[in-house]
């Protein structure tokens, strides 16, 4: 119960910070720095597949809704929760995960962090900026976008995992 | 039956998956595809009062630059108001100005959200059906045309912008009279192209981009940028033309919506045409 409305309230702190912080900024040159994918790889571990793409697509639309995108992010959403498990059988330690911990930093140090969230975020913006522009001829900008956002989206999430999940001073 | 359910249990992830991406892009292409009224957007009443919070906090920071052009605006004005002028010869000048009907009405608003960097953008604003807003009006800044309003609630409209691949607004340069198709190209939110134009019509760097006012959404002459770039299609007769739009599409904050009152007879007259050819 206690991780339903953790989640949900991270839910709504992410739609909301993604529709009125980050997806107003405006660096040009093709950068769309996006926090949300952190929603979704931050989920439980035990999360069921289906219910982690449920959220994702819940999490999209609304985001969606700020940005009038028309389903764009929740296409990108749905398909790095499809491809989440993939990417956490990928990286896993050596003895498996231990489902009572949460996938952040803190509990599995940066090196997995990282390499965990570069690959999501790396998928999630190439799936995005390639339906956006969804013609063979715009590839130079699809990968210029897919890049130096991968950059700034990466330099965030790490920076929220520094900021708001610190160690806790009791054990 | 009980090897289909079988089938269903094994594969349920990437149904679930399937079914997910088909509701997400089929709205995402069906309205990139053409103009259907939708319920994805910021329109909606939850999104557009967090929005109009937003620009509540934001738009004091803006409050010098809206002063200028106003005045601006305000100068421009005051030339055209008749008791501003003094009469050279009481005989021969004589204005009978009820010759002249008011066509198009312009109804203010402000823009509570946007976006130019994607390839097409769109951007709300802050007023709906209670002010008479409707679908297909145009809307243009104190400097140039910025888009074609694409839907409406009760409180809120969401305005296609300039700088989207099909927005095809019909446009003139000044003196050639010759007209053609503004497009955007996804690149660089300050130019637009102006497509077919003949390479046998003169065209100068420098002169004038106007709206021809086809279809009724602006009035002719309403100002869209100038020429920059004049450079011909390999292989075809044709200039390729970049227009810098006289608006910065990133600076957009205060709009006006084109209400033009002729709407439905032109529309009217204009449905023959088909017929007649």
């Amino acid at each position: 119960m206690n991780y339903l409305i953790k989640n949900i309230l991270r839910l709504l702190i992410f739609v909301i910070a993604q529709g009125m912080i980050f997806g107003q900024l405006n660096f040009g040159f093709g950068i769309h720095p996006m926090i949300y994918p952190l929603f979704i790889l931050m989920l439980p571990f035990d999360t069921r597949p289906v219910v982690l793409m449920i959220l994702a697509f819940i999490a999209g639309i609304s985001i969606d809704f700020f940005m009038n995108t028309f389903g764009l992010h929740a296409s990108a959403a749905v398909f790095i929760a499809y491809i989440r498990p993939a990417i956490f059988r990928q990286f896993a330690p050596r003895d498996g995960y231990d489902i009572l911990k949460e996938p952040i930093a803190r509990d599995w140090g940066y090196p997995w962090f990282i390499k965990v969230s570069a690959l999501t975020i790396l998928l999630h913006h190439l799936w995005f900026f390639g339906l956006e522009y969804f013609k063979w001829s715009a590839w130079k900008e699809i990968l210029m976008s897919t890049f130096l956002s991968t950059l700034i989206s990466l330099t965030i999430f790490i920076l929220i995992q520094v900021l708001f999940f610190k160690k806790s001073q009791k054990v | 039956m009980l090897k289909f359910i079988a089938f269903f249990r094994r594969f349920r992830v990437f149904l679930v998956f399937l079914i997910l991406q088909i509701a997400a892009l089929s709205s995402f292409f069906s309205v990139m595809s053409y103009p259907r009224t939708q319920f994805f957007n910021s329109s909606t009443n939850v999104t557009g009062t967090l929005l109009t919070w937003e620009r509540n906090v934001t738009k004091y920071l803006y409050l010098d630059e809206a002063n200028e052009k106003l005045q601006a605006e305000n100068v421009l004005l005051e030339h055209r108001i008749p008791d501003n002028y003094i009469s050279i010869d009481t005989n021969t000048a004589k204005i009978n100005d009820t010759l002249k009907r008011l066509s198009f009405e312009r109804i203010p608003a402000t823009v509570i959200n946007s976006s130019h960097a994607h390839s097409n953008n769109y951007f709300t604003i802050n007023a709906g059906t209670d002010k008479g807003i409707a679908r297909k009006m145009g809307v243009v800044s104190s400097t140039g045309i910025v888009g074609i309003v694409y839907d409406v609630s009760e409180n809120f409209a969401i305005v296609k912008s300039v700088l989207t691949k099909d927005i095809n607004i019909t446009a003139f340069i000044d003196k050639s009279n010759a007209h053609g198709l503004i497009k955007y190209d996804g690149v660089n939110p300050r130019k637009v192209s102006l497509t077919g134009f003949s390479n046998d019509i003169e065209v100068e760097i420098g002169s004038e981009v106007l709206a021809r006012g086809s279809g009724g959404y602006f009035p002719q002459g309403e100002p869209i940028g100038v020429v920059e770039k004049l450079e011909p299609v390999e292989g075809q007769p044709r200039w390729d033309i970049t227009v810098k739009l006289n608006q910065d599409m990133r600076k957009l904050r205060y709009v006006y919506i084109i209400k033009n009152i002729h709407q439905l007879e032109l529309e009217e007259i204009e449905k023959n045409i088909p017929q007649l050819q």
